[in-house]
């Protein structure tokens, strides 16, 4: 780690290699001894063309690509990508098919809090968390795996369904896998609720009141835990949500602790949901007839990501690729909290704090094309100029 | 507020056998649904090109030699293959299908990863056609 002196100042650069998670971004903390005074964070590292690379596949390919913004919560964005386009083009997704949509998306929601959990404990310097919560969370990846074929990227989805079926023998082993994981899950809730090392590490830090999150547009879990009732699976049922109602969990404490607490409450209400759908799994076909070019129009869709509200804007202009997407992952919404809340803690207490939203870099990072009253068309620039602006955008940051 | 609250999980893993699988002298059994190389069943398909045109790592490609005499080259490169599974899905005549137990592809150079399915005479023709290097014609749509 470099540091760098000034009078009085010390700015502690964190990343983009490697800042407490495994994927880059960049902080910039000034400390006052060990008090964070400024924060500053820097993204893009990781930014892969994504949306730009949709607009040259057709809608079937970009399904594929789609799924892969994200290796943790691959399926929820196929799906809030399927529902979108199923919307502009008027097809719905028959019964069956959205209840095995939604199973799958609560399976991944607790493989994606699972891996969450342990991620945390290691930053917090509690690797025996760590190494037992990913143990259990083999159990979740295995049920997965069966169900779909693939650990990640499972590829559940098509436009206007699902690839596969639930038969009785795969609905018995997920029942069997969501007994064993609920039994963990409560010993987990009692650990990070009892365990008196751990709690040094969250009661009380980073908290966030609950105007704080809404002024911050916080999402999901983070603004749960602040008390916000925000959940899209409650607010705008997509999917099957309307027939498998969810509750919201919600904490008033809106520190470290409250984020691990509404986490982990939140399995006990997937796996309710799960032994719901396992329960009353509608009969029926598992896709609806998908036209190949979609009719033009714009449509925005948003669903429940593990990490909270993930949004999905797609335009078509009647072909069969579509002319506009945008995505924005609810990482982006979260990491403002993280700026703010850092101001005032110890910079140990750091990693924790930035674990807590549980970011997600890779699939935040998008470009924004910048465009002036002057110039409307947005402006070019020479590799000189670029050059220049970044010279010019550190010495600006430095002040 | 208790301190150790994880000890038991420790002590009881003392006991239990290490979970690293021996491999490649042991190997775990794979899922029925597990995705693996493609099948291609000449008899059924009809040379449309739909697997081709769906495909989103464009790792398919229908040599369309002769379509009333279904003279066919199937050609699949399966290091482009993401293994998604949309092509036995987009597949009308159900002339696809994955295999569940072909997922060890590792080898030591290029060759093993492009496979050409049909008459081999065809094959021949195919080969000779295209340019060295590139894999397939483009196919007939
Ligand atoms: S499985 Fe997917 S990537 Fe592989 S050939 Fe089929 S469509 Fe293409
Ligand atoms: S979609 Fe099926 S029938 Fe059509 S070319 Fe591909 S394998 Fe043959």
């Amino acid at each position: 780690m470099n540091t760098k002196q000034e009078p009085q100042r010390f700015v502690i650069p964190i990343g983009p290699q490697h800042p407490a998670l495994k994927e880059p971004g960049n902080f910039q903390f000034t400390v006052d001894g060990e008090i964070v005074t400024k924060a500053i964070v820097r993204l893009g590292y990781a930014h892969r063309g994504i949306e730009k690379a949709a607009e040259e596949r057709t809608w079937i390919q970009d399904l594929y690509l789609i799924e892969r913004v994200c290796g943790i919560c691959s399926h929820i964005h196929a799906l809030a990508y399927c529902l979108a386009v199923e919307q502009l083009a008027h097809v719905e997704a028959p019964p069956r098919a959205q209840a095995i949509r939604v199973l799958v998306a609560e399976l991944e929601r607790i493989h994606s809090h699972f891996l969450w959990m342990g991620v945390s404990g290691h930053e917090a310097g509690f690797d025996t968390f760590f190494m037992y919560s990913w143990r259990d969370r083999e159990r979740v990846m295995n049920i997965l795996e069966k169900l779909t074929g693939n650990r990640v990227n499972y590829s559940a989805n098509v436009l206007g369904g699902v690839k596969f079926d639930l038969d009785q023998e795969q609905i018995a082993s997920i029942r069997g896998g969501i007994d064993f994981l609920e039994e963990r899950t409560r010993h987990y809730l009692d650990v990070v609720a009892t365990d008196f090392m751990f709690l040094q590490r969250t009661r009380g830090i980073g908290v966030m009141s609950r105007a704080q999150a809404e002024i911050m547009g916080a999402v999901g879990p983070t603004a749960r835990a602040s008390n916000v009732a925000r959940d899209v699976r409650k607010d705008a049922p997509y999917a099957a949500y309307k027939e498998y109602p969810v509750d919201i969990i919600l904490d008033e404490r809106g520190d470290l602790e409250a984020r691990f607490e509404v986490r982990l409450k939140e399995l006990f209400e997937s796996f309710h949901l799960i032994r719901k759908i396992l329960d009353t799994l509608p009969g029926g076909e598992l896709t609806a007839r998908m036209p190949r070019k979609v009719p033009a129009g714009e449509a925005v869709m948003r669903v429940e990501a593990p990490r909270g509200e993930l949004l999905y804007f797609i335009r078509s202009n009647g072909s069969d690729k579509p002319e506009r997407l945008k995505i924005r992952t609810p990482t982006i919404c979260n990491l403002t909290s993280v700026v703010k809340l850092a101001i005032g803690h110890q910079l140990a207490d750091v990693p924790m704090i930035l674990a807590g939203i549980d970011p997600c870099f890779s699939c935040n990072d998008r470009s924004v094309q910048i465009r002036t009253s002057n110039d409307p068309d947005g402006r070019m620039l020479s590799w000189d100029e670029l050059r220049q602006h970044g010279i010019d955008f550190y010495k600006r940051l430095e002040k | 507020m208790r301190i150790g609250v994880m000890f038991p999980d420790v002590s009881g893993a003392l006991m239990r056998h290490s979970a690293t699988e021996k491999y490649p002298f042991q190997r775990q059994g794979v899922t029925a649904r597990l995705r693996s190389l493609l099948k291609w069943n000449p008899e059924a398909c009809t040379g449309c090109g739909l697997c081709a045109m769906d495909c989103p790592a464009e790792a398919i490609q229908v040599n369309v030699l002769d379509r009333k005499a279904k003279r066919f080259v199937f050609a699949y490169q399966v290091d482009r293959c993401a293994f998604c599974g949309q092509c036995v899905e987009s597949c009308r005549q159900g002339a696809l299908e994955m295999a569940n137990d072909r997922w060890e592809l590792a080898a030591l150079n290029k060759e093993p990863f492009m496979l050409y399915f049909g008459d081999p005479d065809d094959i021949k023709t195919v080969l000779a056609a295209e340019p060295a290097g590139e894999a397939g014609i483009p196919a007939d749509k």
